[in-house]
């Protein structure tokens, strides 16, 4: 029985390790000088660690060299940042209201039909490329590309729906006399909506801002079409420097950290708060 | 309709009642009616409409004044062998990565049945990849594969010699770096589902069966699994369904290549209509690709209705 | 078939002890009934015997062989759920070979078995059915069935017809007897309604609060309670209690029950314990008739076959059992009758009961 025990620990510290040094890894090429990104035999723990490559995404300090080479080829990310900053939270918000009420009309009046949730969980079973087609036709003759706004508008479109589903789930599960009691009182259907129902699906509605704010700010296709100089979000910056950067593997991996830590902060506050939340949307 | 309607002794009439209550869900849904018909149904109607014309934003006309080509793109679609190779390999990659995720997630499922040290440290450890840009987990992965990455290093270990392979040069084995980034991320999701699957299933059908002599292996295998089926079919069908778009890890690992040795369907459609700018064939290839998601769902989901229905 | 013994089984779960130091003895081919009030440890009793919970302390043996470090899977119990815990993706054929497939049994041996305990259970007609579509009493037939065909040494049932209507209960609760009878299993069957467990046990068990309280025969434990506690969970209606005390004049025994007498000759013992007393009386051992003490009837609750009477001496509730041959009602003066053979007397602070 104990070697069963040894074995499973055994077992788990090998999945920890797998699923932790891939990202390490990375971590430990943003810190290193250039000399050291593709030294053989690798070293994960940098000889001269530096903060170089993370300078050369925001243009600051004073780089010298190879790193100053670097930096003029390199594009500064902070356009990127601004926008994503711009981009996810405002579209996260927007498709999260614009679901809640949505999944208020749908779980109290049968608003859209009984087909309507099924129906509108589709738009995430298509490849979102089939509906980038038509859209650069259309945002074209709207002059909407490489715009934020065009960003944000397609963010929450294809985000509302998503939020719809979690949040539905919950309205469900507050019990309608409450509301009833607060209309019979007196109270007009939009404070209902605010003053008691609201508040009850709180949980409900920070997990569905959460997940949505990780889809929006890790969203590379769409931004990639509909981008070119203007509205480059983070996700498209990275394959900037993947691309044109070619082997500055340093800066890369900094990239990816920096566009990393927004999510993964999202993900922590997920699992702290909202774990219960989260399995009950997913497995339903 | 949900609400009783208040009763006052004088007021509005049912009438008016009824008609504030409509307007009330009309107006909640309204904003989200507008997305969908703005991003989806018109979008939708462009692109059927695109694929039976000819039109090019190169050839300088309007694209409603496109000529028709009606099914012509279609043909020219289906008899591409390069969307041909697109499809075949991008179905290879779903269910190569949904395999192996599922096999992962059912054994780290298991292991975290048990209590174990960190067990609570690890849960959050499993978690993360799932939360990462897709974009980033590409460029991980391509970190780690380089000829001279710390995986030809340890290789090279292994083997008592230097291996300086060139995982990107070879279509096999860059499509085991993308399917290995995937698994990656996505074990966890199916980690999730099988765990709290397994934990909801009934106990006492367990212990009965312990009683009637069954090893903990035959439980799993002749009680457990057949009551997990529908869980299991659904994460499945989910990650399949996500897993057939893929894009953004080819994209950052390989752009393609080498040559389109690792093109997936999603990129050879971006490629088409972002790229060379060939909007009516890609959007043929799109409407085929989405009647095809569209039938294949379908046909997966149906056990599941039926189930269901019994 | 085995003889189980429990030695000074104890089971703590984190700060709460759910079994006490429990010691029993089921003899083969005996039915043994643990009888208690919910939260007494009989199922938590029961689970150790199958294996599915480890003891704290204590040792159990099966025909003298030390059972603890055997996991359930070897053990060769059988048991049978409050919720049956069939296989509901199996079909009925499939849920009573299911002990034979997992041991390697294969082909014609499983299905002469599989008929043979069908036809005994009359599940004959149902053998290609999904149970999930059966009715609760079917089900439990197909548990039941699907542990015997295993020959366990011992057969577990936790409360089986908890879930069966009370008229159906009754003839289940006689087949199973007669099956248990036939072939000779030994059984422990855990139960809160003392009628089904004085019907069913060879031995009753009692069981409160972590402990044995009483072990006996269905006669030993109704005409002979160790305790207030067993006196009162055993019978229905439940045993009259008047408080009372010693009276000592005239050098005898009188027991004083709110002014009323009794003679008290036979409680030697009476004198060692404390001054409170309880006086037990059953009541269908109350007789109505002409003497005996008054006593004013506040309730009459027919039952078809006998009346129970709710009465009052004094500031005294107690009930009677009278049949069908005479009419009361609530306001009339009857005589009660207090028959000396059949009376109790409990020490009131410790629940014990005296007997000489």
């Amino acid at each position: 029985m104990r070697i069963l025990a040894a074995l499973r620990w055994l077992i788990a510290l090998f999945a920890a390790a797998v699923i932790l040094l891939p990202v390490v890894w990375t971590l430990s090429i943003s810190f290193k000088p250039p000399r050291e990104w593709v030294a053989y035999p690798p070293r994960l723990i940098p000889e001269e660690p530096t903060l170089a490559n993370y300078q050369v995404l925001f243009q600051v300090g004073n780089p010298v060299g190879a790193i100053a080479e670097m930096t003029r080829s390199a594009e500064s990310v902070s356009r990127a940042f601004l926008n994503s900053l711009i981009i996810a939270p405002v579209a996260t918000v927007a498709a999260t209201a614009i679901g809640f009420f949505a999944a208020y009309a749908v779980s109290r009046y049968g608003a859209g039909g009984p087909l309507f949730p099924l129906s509108v969980l589709t738009t995430r079973m298509f490849p979102p490329i089939a509906f980038a087609i038509p859209l650069l036709v259309y945002f074209r003759m709207l002059d909407l590309i490489d715009t934020r706004l065009g960003l944000v508008l397609m963010y929450t479109g294809f985000t509302a729906a998503f939020s719809l589903w979690m949040i539905k789930g919950f309205i469900d599960g507050v019990p309608r006399h409450i509301e009833e009691a607060a209309l019979l009182d007196g109270a007009s259907r939009w404070r209902v909506l605010f003053t008691i129902t609201l508040p009850m699906v709180k949980g409900g509605i920070a997990a569905a801002l959460l997940f949505v704010f990780i889809l929006n700010w890790t969203e590379f296709l769409l931004a990639l079409v509909f981008s070119s100089r203007h509205a480059t979000t983070i996700p498209v910056q990275v394959s900037h420097y993947a691309g044109a950067v070619g082997r500055f593997y340093g800066p890369q991996a900094a990239l990816g950290i920096v566009a990393s830590l927004p999510v993964v902060g999202a993900g922590y506050l997920i699992q702290r708060h909202l774990v219960r939340a989260f399995t009950f949307g997913l497995v339903k | 309709m949900a609400v009783d309607r208040p009763r006052r002794s004088a007021g509005p009439s049912l009438a008016a009642l009824l008609n504030q209550e409509r307007v009330f869900a009309l107006a909640l849904i309204a904003p989200l009616q507008f997305l969908l018909w703005f991003l989806l149904i018109i979008p939708t109607i462009i692109v059927l409409y695109l694929s039976l014309v000819n039109w090019q934003p190169i050839m300088g006309v309007d694209w409603w004044q496109a000529p028709f080509a009606w099914l012509g793109n279609y043909a020219r679609v289906l008899q591409d062998r390069r969307f041909w190779e697109a499809l075949l390999r991008t179905a290879g990659l779903v269910g190569v990565s949904v395999s192996l995720e599922f096999l992962l997630g059912l054994g780290l499922a298991l292991l975290f049945r048990q209590d174990f040290r960190g067990k609570r440290l690890l849960t959050s450890v499993v978690l993360y990849p799932m939360m990462l840009p897709w974009v980033v987990v590409g460029l991980v992965f391509f970190l780690l594969f380089l000829d001279k990455g710390p995986v030809n290093y340890l290789i090279g270990r292994l083997l008592g010699a230097d291996a300086p392979f060139d995982w990107y040069g070879h279509s096999i084995s860059a499509l085991g770096v993308i399917v290995l980034a995937d698994v990656w991320q996505w074990t966890p999701f199916m980690f999730l589902i099988l765990y709290s699957g397994l934990g909801a299933l009934p106990k006492e059908p367990q212990e009965a069966a312990l009683t009637l002599g069954a090893s903990r292996w035959q439980v799993f295998r002749l009680v457990m699994l057949p009551l997990l089926r529908p869980i299991v079919f659904i994460a499945i069908v989910i990650r399949a369904l996500e897993a057939f778009k893929i894009f953004d890890l080819v994209f950052i690992i390989t752009r393609g290549g080498p040559g389109t040795a690792t093109e997936s369907l999603s990129l050879y459609l971006y490629l088409l209509s972002a790229v060379y700018g060939q909007l009516s064939y890609a959007a043929a290839m799109a409407v085929l690709v989405l009647v095809l998601v569209a039938m294949l769902t379908r046909v997966a989901t149906k056990p599941l209705e039926q189930r269901a229905i019994r | 078939m085995a003889t189980i013994i429990l030695d000074r089984m104890r089971k703590e779960f984190g700060a709460t002890v759910a079994v006490d130091d429990v010691s029993l003895e089921i003899p083969s081919g005996r039915l043994a009934c643990l009888l208690g009030p919910s939260g007494c440890g009989k199922t938590t009793t029961l689970r150790m015997i199958a294996g599915l919970e480890t003891p704290t302390a204590g040792e159990i043996r099966f025909d003298g062989r030390r059972m603890n470090d055997i996991p359930p899977q070897r053990r060769g119990v059988g048991m049978v759920f409050q919720n049956y815990a069939l296989f509901t993706h199996l079909s009925v054929y499939e849920n009573l070979a299911f002990g034979l497939r997992v041991r390697g049994v294969t082909g014609r041996e499983v299905d002469q078995a599989v008929h043979r305990f069908a036809e005994l259970l009359e599940l004959e007609a149902l053998l290609g059915t999904g149970v999930a579509r059966l009715d609760l009493s079917t089900m439990q037939r197909v548990a039941l069935g699907r542990t015997l065909i295993t020959q366990p040494h011992v057969l577990l049932l936790d409360e089986p017809l908890n879930n069966i209507r009370p008229g159906l209960r009754e003839t289940m609760r006689a087949e199973l007897r007669r099956l248990q009878l036939e072939l000779r299993q030994t059984a422990v069957y855990v139960t809160h309604d003392q009628e089904e467990a004085l019907s069913l046990g060879d031995q009753i068990i009692i069981m409160r609060q972590a402990q044995v309280e009483q072990v006996g025969t269905p006669e030993e434990v109704y005409g002979r309670p160790r305790n207030r506690f067993v006196a009162t969970f055993v019978g229905s209606p439940t045993m009259n209690l008047l408080p009372c005390r010693l009276a000592q004049d005239d050098g005898r025994l009188r027991l004083v029950a709110d002014g009323l007498l009794f003679g008290a000759e036979r409680w030697a013992r009476a004198r060692e314990a404390g001054p409170d007393l309880l006086l037990g009386i059953r009541p269908e051992r109350l007789t109505l008739g002409s003497g005996g003490l008054q006593a004013q009837v506040t309730l009459v609750q027919s039952t078809g076959a006998e009346q129970v009477l709710e009465l009052m001496i004094g500031a005294h509730r107690l009930k009677a059992v009278a049949g069908r041959d005479r009419r009361f009602s609530p306001g009339q003066t009857v005589r009660l009758d207090f028959p000396s053979p059949d009376l109790y007397l409990f020490d009131a602070r410790t629940g014990e009961a005296l007997y000489e």
